[in-house]
């Protein structure tokens, strides 16, 4: 893993901005995970990653950036940054009409739609994607698996998580990420788990989604260099994923085993 | 007593029998078997104790603090009932009184009762049981997927805290969760902490940084690790409550030593022969407790000296035909308490072999995002000289130290990573273990050592 990028014609020639998204307040289930794979994932090609860490108070600017996470926090922590963020609404549709990569998770999801209704009165959301949340009892926990059949370029295995959520997101005519094989998904109810948007991947699988799903993070990666270089990641060298693909399988045949998962 | 309660103690012996017999710890199954029969079977029995009852909540160091507190008084010659394997629900508060409980009548002969309590627990075992003090050590972020979030854990403890009957509450006041919840309440409080600078900060999650009373960011002067420090709220006058005992002149190492300072009288001079600045929280909040019930401490250091951490927490085995290799068993269950455990291990800087065993049990929390928040990058460390990882999620153990670009050997199970590293390893090993899998680290340990 360690190889010396000195003669390697990629090395700081691609760079990709990530803008992680108020992480102060919203890292309740190990965001900092799905950072930390991006940025190796670029790394081991050769690809400058350049993380901001964009807290409250920072002035955020989306002109240079190439990938935003938006990620969850508690239901106090989510109405301070959803009062934050309706100032920045304009950009952040511009920034989605446009192309950019985001991946708002959770709490983050949440905020992309129109409102999430709960006990103690309605959250505006960012209206950035056509769905909405009600709250919903009891909370939906587990872990969970999806068949991986509305990403355009990916690889066709499974993608796994955890998800623990009191909000039942209903995403209309939207694509989801994902049909639920085990596990609730969006509401419990449609097998949809997730959405996707244009470049918008919104699910409620948290924290390191991306390490044992490296095809969604590469498609993450993919849009995001196609954007500002128009290259492919197929240009660059190739990882050696067989112990992500061994932990995501892990958790699949988990539920093929008469134990329960 | 009542016949019901006789018959539920009764129940309670026979199951702890049969636990034995068939080589279980029996710490909740005869608690689950007695509450069946009588579901208050807490109250009765929680009347007979004769001087106190002190229960300890909190997130992380439950188990030490309450141990280290039965050590003090059972030193002293007191007779103690407690839980101190860690059974914490419901089920082993019930346990401890009912396998304790003598005689025909079922009478409990005890002057102290010393229980750690679970968070989601502490509303139903309050209801039964009337204590002097608790002790609150902090809330740090744990076993999510069981609570929901950490806000719900507050809320659980927070009802248990506002319905009991009058006590005094004895808080870790560096945490401004705990500092919160204590205010809210009309209890006495009774506050400890560390009012100096003494480790450089570390990991970089925080939760709990904003104002509970109003949702603006918390002001520090500084942190000692997770959300613990100095802070308060320049929005609504939220601040840190004034410290009853005071921990300054700290040293981690090459064991722990500190002053504690209380007003109106000379500061008081610690040792213990443990490792981690969490401890110095632990042994403070014994203290406290023991100034504020009026108990002696004029042997605390001494006592302290014997004192042998039980059950994984920082439990020291010596094995080898000599006892010359040195394992060191330690809980690690959550980002505050594994970011701790790096701390003191990297103290310790000769050559060292590590395990490290995750499960996802229920018991564990089948959620273990809490992995990413850890600063595992601290384990690039040139005495570490192997790693090893184990467990249900042994995979993404290991996934997550490559995304650290460490590499690590997997091992089938935590007997097996044990014997490999004893074999080949460099004779000082440290296994970090989260919950379920941590009695069979320890039995196997034991067994190794006789
Ligand atoms: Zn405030």
């Amino acid at each position: 893993m360690n190889n010396n990028r000195g003669n390697d014609p990629y090395y700081n020639r691609y760079r990709l901005n990530i803008v992680h998204l108020y992480p102060d307040l919203l890292n309740l289930y190990g965001d900092r995970g799905n950072i930390q794979c991006m940025r190796m994932r670029c790394k081991w090609r050769g690809i400058d990653a350049q993380v901001t860490e964009c807290n409250l108070d920072d002035h955020l600017s989306l002109a240079s950036a190439d990938i935003v996470l938006l990620g969850g926090g508690s239901d106090r922590e989510q109405q301070i940054v959803c009062t934050r963020l309706q100032k920045i609404r304009q950009d952040l549709r511009d920034y989605v009409e446009d192309g950019g990569s985001l991946l708002a998770i959770c709490g983050g999801y949440q905020l992309l739609g129109h409102y999430y209704d709960t006990a103690d009165g309605r959250m505006e959301g960012l209206s950035l994607v056509d769905l909405y949340t009600e709250q919903g009892s009891p909370r939906l926990i587990s872990n969970i698996v999806l068949k991986n059949e509305s990403l355009p370029d990916a690889l066709p295995y499974e993608i796994v998580g955890f998800e623990n959520h009191g909000g039942r997101t209903n995403i209309g005519s939207n694509t989801p990420l994902g049909r639920v094989l085990y596990g609730h998904g969006n509401n419990g109810k449609d097998a949809c788990e997730g959405v996707l948007y244009r470049n918008v991947i919104g699910t409620y699988l948290h924290g390191p989604l991306l390490p044992k799903n490296p095809h969604v993070c590469d498609l993450l990666l993919q849009r995001a260099l196609y954007r500002k270089y128009g290259v492919s990641l197929t240009d660059f060298p190739a990882l050696d994923d067989s112990l992500e693909r061994e932990a995501n399988r892990a958790v699949v045949s988990r539920f093929h085993s008469p134990l329960a998962p | 007593m009542r016949p019901r309660t006789l018959l539920a103690v009764a129940a309670a012996k026979a199951a702890l029998t049969a636990c034995h017999l068939s080589g279980r710890p029996g710490s909740s199954l005869p608690g689950r078997a007695a509450l069946k029969i009588d579901p208050h079977i807490i109250a009765p029995l929680a009347a007979d104790i004769r001087r106190g009852i002190i229960v300890t909540c909190g997130t992380n160091g439950k188990t030490t603090t309450n141990n280290l507190l039965c050590s003090m008084l059972e030193a002293q010659g007191y007779r103690v009932v407690s839980n101190r394997l860690g059974a914490n629900m419901v089920e082993g508060v019930a346990a401890a009184f009912a396998t304790a409980a003598k005689g025909p009548l079922g009478y409990l002969d005890a002057d102290f009762a010393c229980l750690e309590v679970d968070e989601a627990s502490a509303a139903r075992v309050l209801q039964d049981l009337y204590p002097d003090c608790m002790i609150l050590t902090g809330l740090f972020r744990d076993q999510l997927d069981r609570y929901g979030e950490i806000d719900l854990t507050m809320k659980a403890l927070e009802k248990a805290i506002l319905e009991a009957p009058d006590m005094t509450l004895v808080i870790n006041a560096d945490d401004p969760l705990t500092a919160y919840l204590a205010k809210k309440s009309a209890h006495r409080i009774v506050s400890y902490g560390v009012s100096e600078k003494v480790t450089e900060n570390v990991d970089v999650i925080r939760e709990g940084r904003f104002c509970e009373n109003c949702g603006a960011p918390l002001r520090y002067d500084f942190y000692h690790f997770s959300q613990l420090g100095v802070y308060c709220c320049p929005a609504c006058g939220f601040e840190r409550p004034q410290i009853d005992y005071d921990a300054s002149g700290i040293r981690l190492s090459p064991q722990l030593s500190f002053d504690v300072k209380e007003s109106g009288t000379a500061p008081v001079k610690i040792s213990a022969p443990l490792n981690g600045f969490y401890n110095v929280y632990n042994i403070l909040a014994v203290y406290s407790v023991l100034r504020e019930m009026n108990l002696p401490t004029d042997r605390f250091s001494e006592i302290l000296r014997s004192f042998r951490p039980q059950f994984g927490r920082g439990e020291v085995f010596h094995l080898g035909t000599n006892g010359g290799q040195r394992v060191l068993l330690n809980l690690a269950k959550n980002p505050a308490g594994f970011n701790q455990n790096i701390s003191a291990m990297l103290q310790d800087r000769s050559p060292k072999d590590l395990i490290i065993v995750i499960n996802d049990n229920a018991q564990d929390g089948r959620d273990v995002s809490w992995l990413w928040d850890v600063d595992f990058d601290r384990l690039a460390d040139e005495t570490i000289r192997s790693i090893t990882v184990s467990g249900l999620r042994a995979l993404d153990m290991q996934l997550r130290l490559k995304y650290v670009e460490i590499d690590s050997e997997r091992a089938p199970d935590v007997e097996k990573a044990i014997d490999e590293r004893l074999k080949d390893g460099c004779e000082n090993l440290y296994v970090l273990v989260n919950y379920t899998a941590l009695y069979e680290a320890h039995k196997y340990l034991e067994g190794l050592e006789k």
